[in-house]
């Protein structure tokens, strides 16, 4: 309980030559100008307006699992629906992935609650308006379909065994089952976004993309997650192809989505991507932007542009794409989260984002 | 007046019958009759900042006491509302305002010593005498508010909250039920002026002004409004008090204060106002109170929509290339 907090002043003159901090103006169109914000702009000894968000690494980490959990399940669906005999390994992979990734979630969100043995009172309303009710609808439907599904491919795979219940599953219509299956699945992917852009916190909720931001992020970590797996196990080059180009895709669409967010939340991106001490720019440009978006993007063009060569070389240079867009997808979720604690805290850009 | 749930559903016939089937359609008890809107009009032209509205507030809601600290910027070590402490005074220190601007921030000292070898010169004693700090005269002010949960007519807290705690009351009040609440944390985003906050250290839940729901049960006004020795907090119909909030208006705006200024009455705030609003001696800002923020429930429809067309655009791309 903070009761008694010392004003806080987050932003900070930095010199212009900074290249981190040119990128932040440069995306943003805005410039920082202290001297003039403090003379101008009136605020109560730059107390907080905002109370700080009470989510920390649970949050992080569930919303990593969350997009990944939705993105294989999808793209395993696609797979199953649309590709070829060879695109089966897609579909297997996709599934087991989803459910293992899915079931860390519930305990990640149970214990970040406040009380956590009260998680059942999250299920008493189904409740439209708010993003968190109807999150925990998606979720609670979304695992109950990806593990149904999980366990048809391991019947069919033949892992568990032999017997009557084995074959039984094995019947059930995998296929019919993904389509409900994959609408709760791209739910969850993307409701994150919306969840935090229907809060008051200024980086969260001036640009209305970060759904998009989202769900781009959730497929192009999966496409990485499904072929870094492959990639191990084998898979033929032509399967792995088809998800690279949709990998290709995705990080084009989350960069373009982050560009956007950034130029309309101008003043509000900060502390996204400036950096002064309490900003995250640094961690943003090069462990999301840098090095697990544009990096990988950039690589991949140059893979799928190449064409095929030797083998060992591609799946290398391929192991190393797919880990990149994997540390972005966490970076992305992570420098958010944590920004969006420093943006509740900044009290000059919080009335500046009032005033419409 | 005190307002009793009706028992008839507990105690008429086929109550095992009733029960289960309230319990199943989740209707277990009928409505409480609505009562005429209640709210706060915290009038900050009579607030003398003595603090007795945090006093009250903490006795009558047993609301542990805070760390004791000093904040250094002013009389104000309270520093914000928080989840045990509901009512919080504001003490806004114009001293030294510029004194061409109305509004001006820069820091600039008013002479003092200057008015006074001025007044000495022309041995005329001023008017205002310099360096005072009474609020209206001067170029020097000194602002106090008692800060308070704004009870919206569209509570973002209310609208975020996916377990059904935060409700409105029969006095069209919003209170959090502490028995439902889980500790989400969705509603501490929600808040555009940063009210309602998670109790780390005692429940565990969210926790805000009740508007001593317990004390309008009983035909009592909140303990705050009751401890007020300006009437600058004043309690009642939120029509009445209105009302009463634009005829002091008037009077002050009559008087030459025309800095003064109602947050939260006809400004429509959250697209319905607030049901417990202000008379503010100068830009909202300078309270902390955001000039017209947004309901962040406006945002799901857009950010829905943006997250459906990439899903789309995605989904489409995956076809095509699987397809081949």
């Amino acid at each position: 309980m903070q009761e008694t907090r010392l004003p806080e002043i987050i932003q900070e003159n930095l010199p212009p030559s900074n290249p981190v901090e040119r990128m932040a103006t440069l995306t943003t169109g805005y410039t920082p100008d202290l001297e003039r914000e403090l003379q101008e702009e009136p605020s109560y000894y730059d107390y907080p307006v905002l109370k700080a968000p009470v989510w920390r690494w649970e949050i992080i980490w569930y919303f990593f699992f969350g997009g990944l959990a939705a993105g294989c399940y999808v793209i395993a669906t696609i797979a199953s629906l649309f590709g070829s005999k060879e695109d089966r390994a897609v579909v297997r992979t996709g599934y087991y992935l989803s459910l293992l990734a899915v079931l860390p979630c519930p305990p990640l969100l149970i214990k970040d609650l406040g009380r956590p043995e009260r998680f059942l009172h999250m299920l008493r309303m189904f409740k439209f308006k708010s993003p968190m009710s109807m999150g925990t609808w998606a979720l609670l439907s979304f695992s109950l379909f990806s593990g149904l599904t999980a366990v048809i491919q391991a019947a069919r795979d033949g892992i568990l065994g032999r017997w009557w219940g084995a074959k039984l599953l094995a019947a059930l219509p995998q296929r019919l089952l993904a389509l409900p299956g994959t609408a709760t699945g791209l739910f969850l992917g993307g409701y994150t976004g919306v969840l935090l852009t229907a809060t008051s916190v200024p980086l969260w909720s001036r640009s209305k993309v970060l759904g998009a931001v989202f769900i781009s992020s959730a497929i192009s970590t999966s496409s990485a997650m499904i072929s870094l797996v492959l990639r191990v196990a084998g898979a033929p080059a032509h399967t792995l192809h088809k998800l690279e180009r949709l990998e290709w895709t995705a990080l084009l669409l989350e960069i373009t989505g982050i560009l956007t967010f950034l130029r309309q939340s101008g003043r509000a991106a900060r502390p996204l991507v400036g950096t002064a001490p309490a900003e995250h720019g640094r961690t943003f440009w090069s462990f999301v932007f840098g090095g697990g978006l544009v990096i990988p993007w950039l690589l991949q063009t140059f893979s799928l542009l190449s064409g095929q060569r030797k083998n060992k070389q591609r799946n290398g240079r391929g192991i190393i794409i797919s880990l990149l867009v994997l540390m972005g997808g966490y970076f992305l979720r992570r420098t958010m989260i944590e920004a969006g604690h420093t943006s509740s805290k900044d009290a000059r850009t919080t009335l500046w984002n009032a005033k419409r | 007046m005190a307002v009793e749930p009706s028992q008839d559903t507990l105690n008429g016939q086929g109550s095992s019958l009733r029960a289960v089937v309230s319990m199943l359609v989740g209707n277990k008890m009928p409505p409480l009759p609505q009562q005429p809107a209640m709210g706060f009009f915290t009038d900050t032209s009579l607030c003398i900042g003595c603090k007795a509205c945090e006093v009250a507030c903490k006795q009558w809601n047993q609301l542990p006491a805070s760390d004791p600290g000093w904040t250094g910027s002013s009389y104000d070590n309270t520093g914000q509302l928080s989840a045990t402490t509901w009512r919080h005074v504001q003490f806004i220190e114009h001293i030294g305002r510029r004194e061409d601007g109305q509004n001006g921030y820069s820091g600039v000292r008013s002479d003092i010593s200057g008015q006074i070898a001025q007044a000495k010169k022309d041995n005329v004693i001023p008017l205002i005498p310099p360096g005072t700090a009474l609020p209206f005269f001067n170029t020097d002010r000194w602002l106090m508010q008692s800060d308070v949960c704004k009870h919206c007519a569209n509570a973002p807290c209310l609208e975020a909250c996916p377990t059904g705690a935060i409700i409105r009351t029969e006095f069209d009040t919003v209170y959090v039920q502490q028995d439902i609440c889980n500790g989400c944390g969705y509603c501490v985003v929600a808040c555009p002026f940063g009210v309602i906050a998670r109790d780390e250290r005692g429940t565990h839940t969210a926790r805000k002004c009740t508007l001593c729901y317990d004390r309008m049960k009983d035909g009592i006004e909140p303990a705050c409004a009751k401890a007020c020795p300006t009437d600058s907090i004043q309690f009642g119909e939120v029509a009445k008090l209105k009302a009463h909030a634009r005829e002091r208006l008037g009077i002050l705006h009559e008087r030459g204060v025309k800095e003064a200024r109602l947050y939260g009455v006809d400004d429509d705030i959250l697209d319905g106002g607030l049901n417990s609003f202000f008379l503010l001696l100068d830009e909202p800002e300078v309270y902390n109170l955001p000039a017209n923020p947004q309901r962040p429930s406006n945002n799901v429809v857009p950010a829905s929509l943006w997250t459906i067309l990439a899903a789309m655009v995605l989904g489409l791309f995956g076809i095509i290339f699987f397809r081949e």
